[in-house]
């Protein structure tokens, strides 16, 4: 029903598993970034793969899963800490069906499936944000804030708001496929 | 704003009609499908106003631990590990040992770095820096803090004196209670709804010694207690209450007459969710530890049956009985196709230039029903059962009877839109799981069906300036078909676009006892029998809102029409 979200085929490049990155994304450190499938990274975002752990061999640094969106002018960078005296970085996970709004800030460790994070958030370091949350427009999550499953968070910090409903899981992922499938090349340039 | 759809739970009302849409306590009786529970048993929709809820666990929102309820109790709904919160803010605290020692050898050695840190420990604030040796809280580990500080909690005065309550009043509640037991058998259920009961009875599980509420046994209790007053001796509290108070409420002018801002005084908000009283001074409050939260169970009001039923794993969102009404109703969707066509024209023309804040501006107004027009609107239905429905739409009409002022409902009658909706009953196909597989090649096929949609509604939007309108199917495919209806805005007409619209629909039963007549069969995803197939009907009440109408002057635009 919804209109398609079209964009202009020289922007974008789509791999055989249907992602779709943005030319004007910020890859750093490809190599350590994996990405599940059919996941959309807008113009403008930013994502830091060459932040890598120290130490030899290869390293995964940022993973996502399928049908996620990484909105424009997003900034995606591992977290960091000193322990024992060694500063280094840590890997960040993200599950399917994770929507990431607009101009929003990511240093989680853990994002689960079906996470719905809004417009213009910050995500502090280490943030575990559990299955189906949703966290909501210009929230700011504190470092080491654990966001439970099916909870809404809002506010500076953020803070419990209430649950969600139970079937969350079913409306996120229909949401996300659809927003996949409306997001199409114009139809002049097919 | 984009049009919305809302369903109907007839929980709130008397009648069997829905209330006016235009009445603003009418969005208390509609729910966003999403939001609504289907009972099997009894053939309904239940919202969460009218589910009974249930406890089924308790965990703590951070460290996720899930507290066996017999220690909920004891460690009084607080997470009793290593979770605060900041008293300031309501942000976790983190624990932090103290700055290692200045000399650069020390830090380097073995020793230290093995350890967790240096002692003391103390809880810090991540979000606005506050820090426990403020109020003069450290910790010689970093392990069990609540255990540390509960000794704090347990030897305040109030703690003390609750206790102390609760010692005296033992005696008398278990007396009291037994006494309640006898006579509960023979009156209870005659006047208690059901919700009061499960309250009560959960209350009375959680909380020995709380009878059942029963507002007739009250007055019997009453005499009861009045009997058996001089068996209990007076109640002698710790502090003589006079005394205390004018203690504290000396210092507290004292501090009052000191203050110089206001940030100085604790906010209500601050001293608000803890226990006992709390500190006035703001740079007195302690660290609270996190309260724990619950997940819930639903059941259905009337026949008590389980609704939802989560897994017993605190995280997990997957539930062992979930019956939600989006497996049962179709999903409606409404559109106004000439909204979303100009919409599509000014994204086509703006792509380039135009700022973000005009195009959002234009947009509002491109997509507005304005007064003396008249729109079509399409509803799209989709289909959850797998087997095929027929869907009938009807506007819904109250009875005379059930407005009270029928000259004023007769004048807004008039003054107000024109609805017309398909009246022939259409056709919805059934579900399929394939439909949700979304492999590479079908996404092609996808695409080009996507296109050719796209054309038809273009098309439309341009009959839809013209005279030539349609109502009726406009497109039909997998398990959703998209019906148009039209609304007729006379000129005066004010306000919103909303009207409550009654959709019945059958569907083939799949109840294996054909000869129960009076149970009425329920909609579901299951396969039915190789029996003949028996129709069944089911309906519900929506409200569609469409928007508010716009009001223009201009004469030009009238004109054009």
């Amino acid at each position: 029903m919804d209109l398609p979200i079209y964009y202009t085929r020289a922007e974008y490049i789509e791999t055989d598993t249907g992602n779709k990155v943005s030319r004007r994304a910020t890859i750093s450190g490809p190599q350590n970034i994996i990405l599940g499938g059919k996941t959309i990274i807008a113009s403008g975002a930013i994502i830091r793969g060459d932040l890598r752990r120290t130490g030899p061999g290869h390293a995964v640094v940022i993973s996502l899963g399928r049908y996620c969106l990484i909105g424009e002018g997003c900034v995606m960078r591992p977290p960091y800490k000193t322990y024992r005296g060694n500063f280094n970085y840590y890997p960040m996970k993200i599950g399917d069906h994770v929507h990431i709004g607009a101009n929003s800030i990511v240093e989680a460790a853990t994002i689960g499936n079906h996470v719905e994070i809004g417009k213009n958030c910050i995500i502090g370091k280490f943030t575990i944000i559990k299955d189906c949350a949703k966290i909501a427009d210009n929230t700011v999550i504190p470092p080491n804030t654990v966001v439970p499953a099916l909870a809404l968070f809002a506010g500076s910090p953020g803070r419990f708001v209430e649950d969600l409903p139970e079937s969350t899981p079913e409306m996120v992922e229909a949401q996300t496929k659809q927003y996949y499938t409306r997001f199409q090349p114009l139809p002049q340039e097919r | 704003m984009a049009p919305k759809i809302e369903y109907y739970c007839p929980c709130l009302a008397e009648s069997p009609y829905p209330p006016p849409p235009h009445l603003a306590s009418s969005s208390y009786s509609f729910h966003a499908l999403h939001n609504l529970f289907f009972c099997e048993e009894c053939d309904a929709v239940r919202c969460n106003r009218c589910v009974l809820v249930e406890v089924s666990g308790y965990y703590c929102p951070n460290c996720l631990f899930e507290v066996p309820s017999a220690s909920v109790r004891a460690e009084k709904n607080r997470c009793a590990r290593n979770c605060f919160l900041c008293p300031n803010c309501r942000n976790t605290l983190t624990v932090v040992p103290s700055d290692p020692p200045e000399d650069v050898d020390s830090r380097m050695s073995p020793i230290v770095s093995t350890t967790l840190g240096e002692p003391p420990f103390f809880l810090y604030c991540n979000h606005c820096r506050w820090d426990s040796a403020e109020v003069d809280i450290t910790f010689e580990k970093p392990t069990g803090l609540a255990a540390q500080l509960q000794k704090f909690e347990d030897s305040a005065p109030e703690s003390l004196e609750f206790e102390r309550l609760k010692e005296h009043f033992e005696p008398f509640l278990r007396a009291s209670s037994s006494s309640t037991a006898l006579p509960s058998a023979s009156s209870h259920h005659v006047h208690t709804n059901p919700i009061t009961a499960a309250a009560s009875s959960a209350l009375a599980r959680d909380i020995p010694g709380v009878g059942k509420y029963n507002p007739l046994s009250r007055s019997r209790i009453g005499r009861d207690k009045a009997a058996h007053r001089q068996e209990y001796p007076d109640y002698k509290s710790r502090v003589e209450v006079g005394h205390a108070a004018a203690l504290s409420g000396e210092v507290d002018v004292e501090l009052l007459r000191h203050l110089e801002t206001v940030g100085e005084v604790a906010s209500l908000e601050q001293r608000w969710s803890n226990s006992w009283v709390t500190p006035l001074r703001a740079s007195d409050l302690k660290p609270l530890r996190i309260p724990l939260q619950s997940k819930k169970s639903k059941r259905c009001p009337s026949c008590r049956h389980i609704l939802i039923k989560p897994e017993q794993k605190a995280q997990s969102t997957r539930f062992k009985i979930k019956l939600v009404a989006a497996n049962y109703l179709p999903a409606i969707a409404v559109t106004l196709p000439h909204a979303q066509a100009a919409l599509e024209m000014m994204k086509r023309s703006s792509a380039k230039s135009v700022s973000a804040a005009a195009a959002a501006e234009e947009q509002q107004t491109a997509g507005a029903l304005i007064a003396g027009h008249s729109y079509s609107f399409h509803l799209a239905f989709t289909n959850p059962l797998y087997d095929p429905i027929q869907i009938r739409l009807a506007k819904a009409v109250v009875p005379a009877h059930m407005t009270e002022d029928a000259e004023a409902a007769e004048r807004a009658r008039r003054s107000t839109f024109q609805i017309q909706l398909p009246s022939a009953a259409f056709p919805v196909g059934a579900f399929a799981e394939a439909w949700e597989y979304d492999d590479e090649d079908e996404d092609m096929f996808l695409d080009e069906d996507g296109v050719e949609l796209l054309d038809a509604r273009g098309k439309k939007g341009k009959d839809g300036r013209g005279k030539s309108r349609s109502v009726g199917i406009v497109d039909k495919r997998a398990n959703v078909t998209i019906v148009s209806g039209e609304v007729l805005i006379p000129k005066e007409a004010r306000g919103d676009v909303k009207f409550n619209m009654l959709v019945s629909y059958t569907y083939r039963s799949d109840d294996p006892e054909p000869s129960e007549e009076v149970e009425v069969g329920t909609p579901s995803r299951s396969h039915g029998t190789n029996k003949a197939p028996e129709m069944k009907n089911f309906s519900f009440y929506t409200v569609v809102d469409l928007g508010s109408i716009m009001y223009r002057e201009e004469p030009k635009l009238t004109a054009d029409l």
